[in-house]
């Protein structure tokens, strides 16, 4: 009878414990907020002793607000700040961003010759097919980390516009 | 009549004849710009390079005569460039690719002359350059000569540094950077024409931005072939 007793409320506890923990993870989802979704993450390979790298992605904003990307953290760089390259008549600058906005309901593409995150002074440039952790820090509070992978922009540069 | 109105008639038709004979000492590529999707004629007998002097990424003389004997792909760049330079690096080892797919006789030399000569030294131009294409030409030099260059192409170049409140500031042309701009980085906006130089030294056409390589294969071998003709 004590033994069937013990093996109830081992099930009980188990039960409670795994149902807690699935609850737990669920608002942890939440909170990380996936109501923004970032896709194909990349760093563009570049020379060893290059100063500066270039980090682009696909940030959807699949809420009923817009929501901007204010930071973004990497470990090993000196700086990393927000940018747009902007065609001016021929002349292209490169504006320093204190946010990206994504509209509500639509994505933002960071690619080459536009919005980008500019990674400056590496301790070390990371190689053609490693994987760099990105935090990326959002106005609603959420974060993201992401995984960019560090390849060349052929592909994209194929479609490349500066505008 | 007088001898005013000789003297009139007689200036202009030496002036006719003038712009006439430096029309007959060169070819009008102005025709050709039909048949471009990606070039523009920059050719102009008038207005030659000037005279310059720097040094390619190996520490040798880079002047005027490097460009003579063989055809040439100038651009300019920087290496603290994050974006646009390194597209148009990467754009150009592109281009020679599909150069070389299309078996054209031609493959232009790629040379990149650095805006931003106090960063980038030879050395440094080597090992950036290089990722690219081995074959790659890293230029750099004085800055007036470059400027010189610069002014010649008709490209441009302005120096931006930031304030403590992140608010940018646009150097002056010759205004010297502040003492903590190397500590504090800043950047250049620029011009990011690609220019096609002929065999004599000079430029024949630009290729204005957005740079689509298949284009401009077309438009290399098209040029080549008039200048040829």
């Amino acid at each position: 009878m004590l033994n069937n007793i013990k093996k109830i409320l081992f099930i009980l506890v188990a039960f409670v414990s795994i149902t807690t923990n699935a609850a737990s993870h669920a608002h942890q989802n939440n909170h990380e907020n996936h109501q923004i979704t970032i896709t194909d993450s990349w760093v563009r390979s570049a020379p060893i002793n290059a100063p500066a790298l270039g980090l682009f992605m696909g940030i959807s904003n699949n809420t009923d607000q817009e929501v901007r990307l204010i930071s973004a953290y990497t470990k090993g760089y000196k700086r990393i700040e927000l940018h747009r390259t902007i065609d001016s008549n021929g002349v292209m600058k490169m504006v320093k961003q204190a946010f990206m906005p994504i509209p509500a309901h639509a994505k933002l593409h960071l690619k080459p010759g536009s919005w980008h995150i500019m990674l400056i002074g590496p301790e070390q440039v990371p190689s053609e097919g490693e994987q760099v952790s990105v935090n990326l820090k959002f106005n609603d509070g959420s974060t993201q980390t992401i995984q960019a992978l560090v390849r060349k922009g052929r592909v994209m540069m194929k479609h490349h516009s500066m505008h | 009549m007088s001898a005013k109105f000789f003297v009139v008639v007689g200036a202009a038709i030496l002036l006719i004849a003038a712009v006439l004979y430096s029309l007959s000492d060169s070819k009008d590529y102005r025709s050709l710009n039909a048949k471009l999707t990606a070039a523009q004629i920059m050719h102009n007998p008038q207005r030659p390079l000037s005279t310059f002097s720097l040094s390619d990424h190996n520490g040798d003389v880079f002047n005027n005569n490097s460009l003579m004997g063989d055809w040439s792909l100038v651009l300019f760049i920087y290496t603290h460039c994050p974006d646009v330079c390194p597209t148009e690096l990467a754009n150009m080892a592109m281009l020679k690719a599909q150069l070389e797919n299309k078996r054209s006789a031609t493959i232009p030399k790629v040379i990149a002359i650095t805006f931003d000569p106090l960063r980038d030294t030879p050395k440094v131009l080597k090992t950036y350059v290089a990722h690219f294409d081995k074959a790659f030409i890293g230029v750099s030099g004085d800055t007036q000569q470059i400027d010189q260059l610069v002014k010649d192409l008709g490209a441009y170049y302005e120096r931006v540094i930031y304030d403590e409140a992140g608010k940018p500031i646009t150097l002056k042309k010759h205004e010297p950077l502040p003492k903590d701009a190397i500590e504090k980085g800043y950047v250049i906006n620029h011009t990011a024409r690609v220019y096609l130089m002929s065999p004599d030294g000079q430029v024949l056409a630009g290729f204005p931005t957005p740079h689509k390589v298949d284009d401009m294969a077309n438009d290399i071998e098209l040029l080549i072939k008039a200048f040829e003709e």
